[in-house]
């Protein structure tokens, strides 16, 4: 008999809200602030609510400011939730119970955990005592890892003289060493050129293909959720916008293209070409079907004065409310 | 027993670190001795025009000095560079990783860091004890010697939990960079006896900023003016203290960590 | 004249503003500020009553009334520019400052004075407090107030100057802590903080005199002390003028020749 395995991560009705102080500019109000402070709520997480199977590999996907991050934290028991339930392996992350801590882990793209001023291999080691992993297995690991990742010469430098790439690389294998279930990665690609990010990418896929592990990825990054995700989850303003399978998101994100055409001046009406979503000094925002860009621009080209003219993937902004206004399918 | 492992690692991690930088060995014992230097000219100096400074002979003054040099070192090897690790983490959000870890957070923050060339500092310090202790005429006995242990054991969780409190300050008070610079200053006042100072102040350095546990405790147990009183005071605070800065520790956590308190 | 003029109002706003912020981390440094001379002054104050009362020149009264004085001018002379130094040349942001068509010393120095503006005030109440307490007193010749002034002010600019040339071993070094260090402690005996210059060593007196230390500090503090005849207190500014001008070359030298390495190596 089959029972239903649980989902490895379970959310519910999650919500964080932070009270900030604000502050207007001019010295009367700066003085003003000694005495009193306006205090606002901020919702960066708004009452979410997901499941992850063991083994899936999700990407969260949303602006800056979206409410991403702040989901991996909560999930990884660092922050804790103002209301709402959040359930990984079973655990409440909250709890920070160390057999839990044992079984996860947190990349974060912009920031470090490896020791600045001596090699990566050295901060691996000091992992090693942390999580009690056996020399047999830490052995295993570190080959495996070194394997994919390509980190052979880099391992004996210093992490200061690693290049911006190398130094993820090397943060990702030291957070790998222990074998975690559950991997909580923000951002990992930020800042990377176009080749480390795919061979970041390629890495996660085989990581997850040989371990199984459960992959939770946020990034504003739409190259990075394609490459790695079967299922997508958009977040907006703490809010969950689309939770489901890429190809539908995929479809509707290339659905459109954008053209920008300058020419003298806002009188001429180009609706014939395309949907006009705005015009300010003779400058044209044209939303046209991505299957008829080519001949729409070949026909403003021939047609009009055209000064300028560029085309475009609309905005991910732009996609994602998009995506809320059509609701989900 | 895991801890001593866990700490073993950290420190060995510090060594290596340091090691890379060979010359600061040298630069650490260079400013060591200009310190030290400074200091024993000072002590000539004042002891140029009088024979006792407050009851105490240059003997016992010289051994305070070492003292204050010998706990200098003690705060400047392991308790300042992990307090100063762990301001820097919350403020740049690093203390998420410390959290991600499967051992306690505090034990972590408190041997992450270790300035080893500070043992230059340590060993300056037992140097001038070992030449006050020559000096001094009468012998320093079995009961002298391990109330001195004592007394600096009991110093050292003080001090500790002391730069803890200030450090778990920073979570609530994110933007007074500093913070930890209030001992700092204090502790100048620890190169000399603390019975000099008029009583606000003695009380200030002995209650509010534990600079009296740090030398002039010890240095009393060593040329034999300790009094009962004064040893039992000192380990009851240090185990009052170091519960309450464990305490303090766990709400500053549970604050940066938006839990309802 | 204007031009710069307007640069000084401007720091001194942007001063205000920031020390705002950092009020409390002000707060903590006063403290150091005031406690060491304290310290000090209670030492010698103990050495002075139990050697009957005074100790060469000073008598008890008179040790006190030294570190208060030291105290203020201590910290109107005072500059934190060579940590400043480190920290720009550090995060590359010193780039910004070359960029500009004034010379960085004079943001460097509204910066310096505006600071002091607010501490200042605080720092003398604290003074006038001590000197309650501790029972100072100073009777100085009317004329000796007058020249006090002066003797601040080129105290002020020779320590500024210096400072600021010494700050620029950053362009050359990354290890200036040890610099810093060294010339601290060497500030520290050889300007008076310790003890008054006249109650150390003969040889070290000639060292302090010679070497800018004493006219960093201790001059103006033996002017207000009224310790010196008008001839003596003459030959003092002189000194404190000479150094001005050897201070200024300095600066000049020193800063073009960072400029040059800045610009070779990129940094």
């Amino acid at each position: 008999m089959t029972t239903m395995k649980s989902p490895a991560i379970q959310v519910q009705n999650l919500r964080k809200v932070y009270t900030v102080s604000e502050q207007e500019a001019g010295t009367m109000a700066a003085l003003g602030s000694l005495v009193r402070r306006r205090k606002v709520e901020v919702a960066a997480v708004d009452g979410i609510s997901f499941d992850l199977a063991a083994g899936e590999i999700v990407g969260f996907l949303g602006p800056n400011g979206a409410g991403k991050t702040t989901t991996l934290k909560m999930l990884s028991g660092v922050l804790h939730p103002t209301s709402g339930d959040a359930t990984v392996l079973g655990y409440v992350p909250s709890k920070r119970e160390k057999s839990f801590l044992r079984q996860i882990t947190l990349v974060m793209g912009q920031r470090n955990q490896l020791v600045w001023d001596i090699p990566a291999l050295h901060s691996f080691e000091l992992n090693r005592a942390i999580y009690r992993i056996p020399q047999e297995d830490y052995r295993r690991m570190l080959d495996e890892l070194t394997a994919l990742l390509e980190l052979g010469p880099l391992l004996h430098k210093p992490v200061r003289n690693l290049s911006l790439g190398e130094r993820m690389k090397c943060e990702i294998a030291a957070a790998l060493l222990h074998r975690p279930s559950v991997v909580f990665l923000d951002e990992p690609t930020i800042g990377l050129d176009v080749t480390m990010q795919r061979r970041i990418r390629g890495f996660i896929t085989e990581y997850n293909r040989r371990f199984g592990a459960t992959v939770l990825l946020t990034s504003h990054y739409m190259a990075d959720v394609e490459a790695l995700c079967k299922r997508v989850v958009v977040i907006h303003h703490g809010k969950l916008l689309f939770d489901g399978d890429l190809s539908i998101l995929v479809q509707k994100f290339t659905a459109h293209k954008t053209i920008e055409v300058q020419i003298g001046d806002c009188q001429a009406d180009l609706n014939a070409y395309g949907e006009v979503v705005s015009c300010s000094d003779g400058h044209f925002t044209l939303r046209v079907p991505k299957a008829e860009t080519a001949r729409v621009t070949e026909r403003l080209l021939a047609d009009l004065p055209v000064i300028d003219l560029l085309v475009e993937d609309p905005p991910i902004e732009e996609v994602i409310e998009l995506v809320f206004a059509q609701g989900n399918p | 027993m895991s801890y001593l492992r866990l700490f073993g690692a950290f420190f060995r991690v510090s060594v290596r670190g340091e090691l890379a930088y060979r010359a600061n060995f040298f630069i650490q014992l260079f400013q060591s001795l200009l310190s030290l230097g400074i200091s024993l000219a000072g002590l000539a100096v004042i002891f140029s025009y009088t024979d006792t400074l407050g009851g105490w002979r240059p003997d016992q003054v010289l051994a305070l000095v070492g003292v204050y040099f010998l706990v200098g070192g003690m705060i400047g090897l392991i308790i300042q560079p992990g307090m100063e690790e762990l301001i820097d983490s919350v403020r740049h959000g690093t203390l998420d990783f410390t959290l991600t870890k499967p051992a306690d957070a505090q034990l972590i923050i408190s041997i992450q860091r270790v300035e080893i060339w500070r043992l230059i500092d340590i060993m300056l310090g037992f140097g001038v004890l070992a030449a006050a202790l020559v000096r001094m005429n009468e012998r320093v006995g079995g009961w002298e010697a391990g109330a001195f242990i004592l007394m600096l054991l009991a110093g050292g969780v003080i001090i500790y939990s002391f730069w803890l409190i200030l450090a778990t300050l920073s979570f609530w008070f994110v933007r007074v960079e500093n913070i930890l610079m209030v001992f700092q200053s204090m502790y100048e006042a620890g190169r000399w006896p603390i019975s000099l100072y008029p009583g606000w102040l003695r009380y200030g350095l002995t209650f509010i900023i534990p600079v009296a546990f740090a030398t002039t405790v010890p240095a009393e147990a060593l040329t034999g003016r300790l009094t009962w009183v004064t040893l039992v005071i000192a380990v009851a605070l240090a185990v009052v203290l170091f519960m309450l800065s464990r305490l303090f520790w766990r709400a500053g956590l549970r604050h940066y960590s938006g839990a309802s308190a | 004249m204007k031009a710069l003029a307007e640069l000084y109002a401007q720091q001194f706003k942007t001063t205000m503003a920031a020390m705002f912020q950092y009020r409390a981390s002000l707060f903590i440094w006063m403290i150091g500020q005031v406690l060491e001379p304290l310290v000090y002054l209670i030492v010698w104050t103990i050495v002075s009553n139990s050697s009957g009362g005074s100790v060469g020149s000073y008598t008890t009264k008179e040790f006190a009334a030294y570190f208060i004085v030291l105290m203020l001018v201590n910290q109107i002379t005072y500059t934190w520019i060579m940590y400043e130094f480190e920290y720009r040349v550090r995060e590359g942001i010193l780039s910004f400052a070359l960029l500009k068509p004034v010379h960085p010393i004079h943001s460097d120095i509204a910066d310096n004075v505006s600071s002091k503006l607010i501490t200042l005030p605080i720092m003398i109440v604290i003074a006038v407090g001590l000197a309650v307490a501790f029972h100072a007193s100073i009777s100085p010749p009317l004329w000796a107030i007058g020249v006090f002034i002066p003797s601040l002010l080129l105290a002020f600019l020779v320590r500024f100057l210096l400072e600021w040339t010494l700050a620029q071993a950053a362009f050359w070094t990354t290890r200036v802590s040890a610099i810093n260090q060294t010339y601290f402690v060497l500030l520290l005996f050889l300007s008076g903080q310790i003890a008054p210059l006249a109650l150390l060593p003969h040889p070290v007196q000639i060292a302090a005199a010679i070497l800018p230390f004493r006219w960093l500090i201790s001059f103006p503090v033996e002017i207000l002390l009224g310790q010196h005849t008008p001839a003596q207190a003459l030959m003092g500014l002189g000194a404190q003028v000479a150094w001005l001008i050897v201070s200024i070359v300095l600066v000049r030298v020193v800063w073009r020749a960072g400029l040059r390495v800045y610009s070779a190596v990129g940094a």
